[in-house]
């Protein structure tokens, strides 16, 4: 565990180290993340002014909520985890091997190898909006927390379950990019404009729901059930995908193609 | 000891077929077809602590794969196989900490940050401390010169710079067993030669067995004891490689390995084709 620990730290310190070898590609993405999202509230702003009061039960002030929410999860996940939604790539090109050769568990080797620079305008955009916001809101912060968490915990293990699927079926990275899709658009409208059959699939196969929606609920309402049911789903969703994971793992049949690690 | 024991060791690839798309997936998943490749065919091998071995053969032979099963990386189909007296697939961890390896055709560095940020990240997964770091990478740099370009990006090096920080880095947790799959692939022959001596003096000076897979007669010739043919996923050869020169006196060892290839299995060796240089991915 201590190990591990190490090794994660090590990761994050070179990934950044790699990072700021390209300081203006990564102060740009992180800034047009961060840009693009604003246009998204802003459109919500104007539809909220149109509409007035609620959609679909939630406020503008629900919607700038769950954004702040995804947006850090999302962040958090590919800052630190990266690699979940590029394991297909790793899996069908054999670079997963460099992982098998060391002596320390695949998947934390495996998740903490490599950050996308543009997620850090994602991790950074959901602070602001909680500081513009939220500011003086204190049970707004500690939801906020508690979602951006959970949510980048769950956001790693749909990308790792979706490309896990390339043990089993030579390249599933389309089903990688239909999950994240998914997720996202889950966790960035009311939950309740869904179908009831969608909405059962956002708090189960892809659980963007308890990553998300679950923290404004407590927010709204602080209930000791939900919050531990929330935690416990995410918690058994996380142990299944390493199951999954390693259960493929077996089937890996490691490429030949010539590489370079990135 | 042994180093290696492999008995009726079997690869077979079982690669799903199917083109592409989401629509082409869900098809497959519900009717899967199968190519299957026998890579590896009922091999039996031992090798003892100490030896250098070269594992020879046309490209497609199943080289790789062989060395892949004896790592733990690749589950074998069939046979039995033990690499220090531990299973690679069960025992992957503890067998990781006591082999190394390079595969000429994948780099274990980070192509963006110098070699000696990638030691650093090593020496916490091998569990290296600071000091004992800081003496082995001193001992590596004097040994393989690397002395300017470990503070250089490893995307900055040549390709021989390169591969003489790939194989650095896997002595750092000084392994009993090296595997090296094609280390020398595109190198010139100077470079070759140099990595030929540091591979001969780590095994004079501490032991270490020395698996090694070439399409070079050179490296047989200059540093191994021993020649393993390999065609088609079976044996053809296992020699000394003192006997090989002693039975064909005056033959290059090019010539020795070429004849028995051809002897053995009606067609000419592939000629060497490690002269490709390795292409870098792009970034
Ligand atoms: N991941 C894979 N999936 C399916 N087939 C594979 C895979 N890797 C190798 N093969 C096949 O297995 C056989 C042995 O390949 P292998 O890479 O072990 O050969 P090799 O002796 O290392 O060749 P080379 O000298 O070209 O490196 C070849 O026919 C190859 O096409
Ligand atoms: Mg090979």
């Amino acid at each position: 565990m201590k190990k591990h620990l190490r090794i994660f730290a090590c990761y994050f310190r070179l990934n950044l180290a790699s990072a700021l070898e390209y300081r203006a590609s990564f102060i740009s993405q992180a800034f047009g993340m961060a840009l693009s999202n604003s246009t998204f509230l802003f459109f919500w702003w104007i539809a909220f002014q149109q509409i007035g009061g609620a959609i679909a039960g939630y406020t503008y002030k629900d919607v700038l909520f769950i954004w702040a929410v995804a947006s850090s999860a999302y962040g958090l996940s590919h800052v630190l985890f990266a690699n979940a939604a590029n394991l297909t790539g790793l899996i069908v090109t054999g670079e997963l091997d460099a992982f098998l050769l060391q002596p320390c568990c695949v998947l934390v080797n495996v998740l903490c190898a490599r950050t996308i620079l543009s997620a850090y305008g994602d991790l950074f955009y959901g602070f602001a909006v909680m500081l513009i916001f939220f500011a003086g809101e204190p049970a707004a912060w500690l939801w906020f927390l508690y979602g951006a968490l959970t949510g980048g915990v769950l956001i790693t293990a749909i990308n790792l379950a979706a490309h896990t699927l390339s043990f089993y079926w030579g390249d599933a990275s389309a089903m990688g990019r239909m999950a994240l899709e998914f997720t996202i658009n889950f966790s960035v409208y009311p939950d309740k404009i869904y179908a009831p059959a969608v909405r059962a699939l956002m708090y189960s196969v892809i659980p963007a729901g308890i990553a998300v929606h679950v923290p404004l609920r407590l927010f709204q309402a602080f209930s000791p059930g939900l919050a531990l049911a929330a935690l416990g789903g995410a918690a058994a969703y996380c142990a299944a995908a390493g199951f999954f994971f390693y259960r493929g793992l077996r089937r890996y049949e490691s490429g030949n193609v010539i590489v370079t690690r990135l | 000891m042994q180093a290696i024991n492999a008995r009726n060791l079997t690869k077979t690839y079982r690669t799903r077929v199917k083109s592409e798309g989401l629509g082409a997936s869900f098809r497959a998943l519900a009717k899967p077809e199968y190519k299957e490749v026998e890579a590896v065919k009922q091999v039996d091998l031992s090798v003892e602590q100490g030896e250098i071995l070269a594992f020879i053969g046309p490209n497609g032979a199943g080289k790789s794969t062989f060395i892949k099963m004896l790592c733990g990386i690749l589950h074998p189909s069939g046979g039995a196989v033990s690499v220090l007296g531990l299973s690679p697939v069960n025992e992957r961890r503890k067998l990781a900490l006591r082999i190394g390896t390079v595969f000429g055709q994948k780099s274990q560095l980070w192509l963006h940050l110098p070699p000696l940020d990638s030691f650093t990240l090593l020496a916490a997964i091998y569990e290296i401390g600071e000091a004992e770091r800081k003496r082995r990478v001193d001992e590596l740099s004097e040994l393989f010169a690397l002395g300017d370009f470990l503070r250089t990006p490893v995307r900055k090096l040549s390709l021989g710079q390169r591969v003489r920080c790939e194989v650095a880095a896997s002595l750092l947790h000084e392994p009993e067993l090296l595997f090296l799959d094609e280390p020398t692939i595109g190198l010139d022959v100077v470079v070759k030669q140099a990595i030929r001596e540091l591979i001969l003096r780590r095994n004079r000076e501490r032991g270490t067995t020395v698996f090694l897979t070439s399409h070079d007669p050179a490296d047989i010739e200059h540093l191994c004891q021993r020649a393993v043919v390999i065609d088609h996923g079976a044996l053809v050869l296992d020699s000394p490689v003192d006997k090989l020169k002693s039975d064909n006196p005056g033959t290059s060892m090019e010539n020795i390995i070429a004849a028995i290839f051809q002897q053995e299995t009606g067609r000419p060796l592939e000629a060497a084709s490690d002269d490709t240089p390795v292409e870098e991915a792009p970034v």
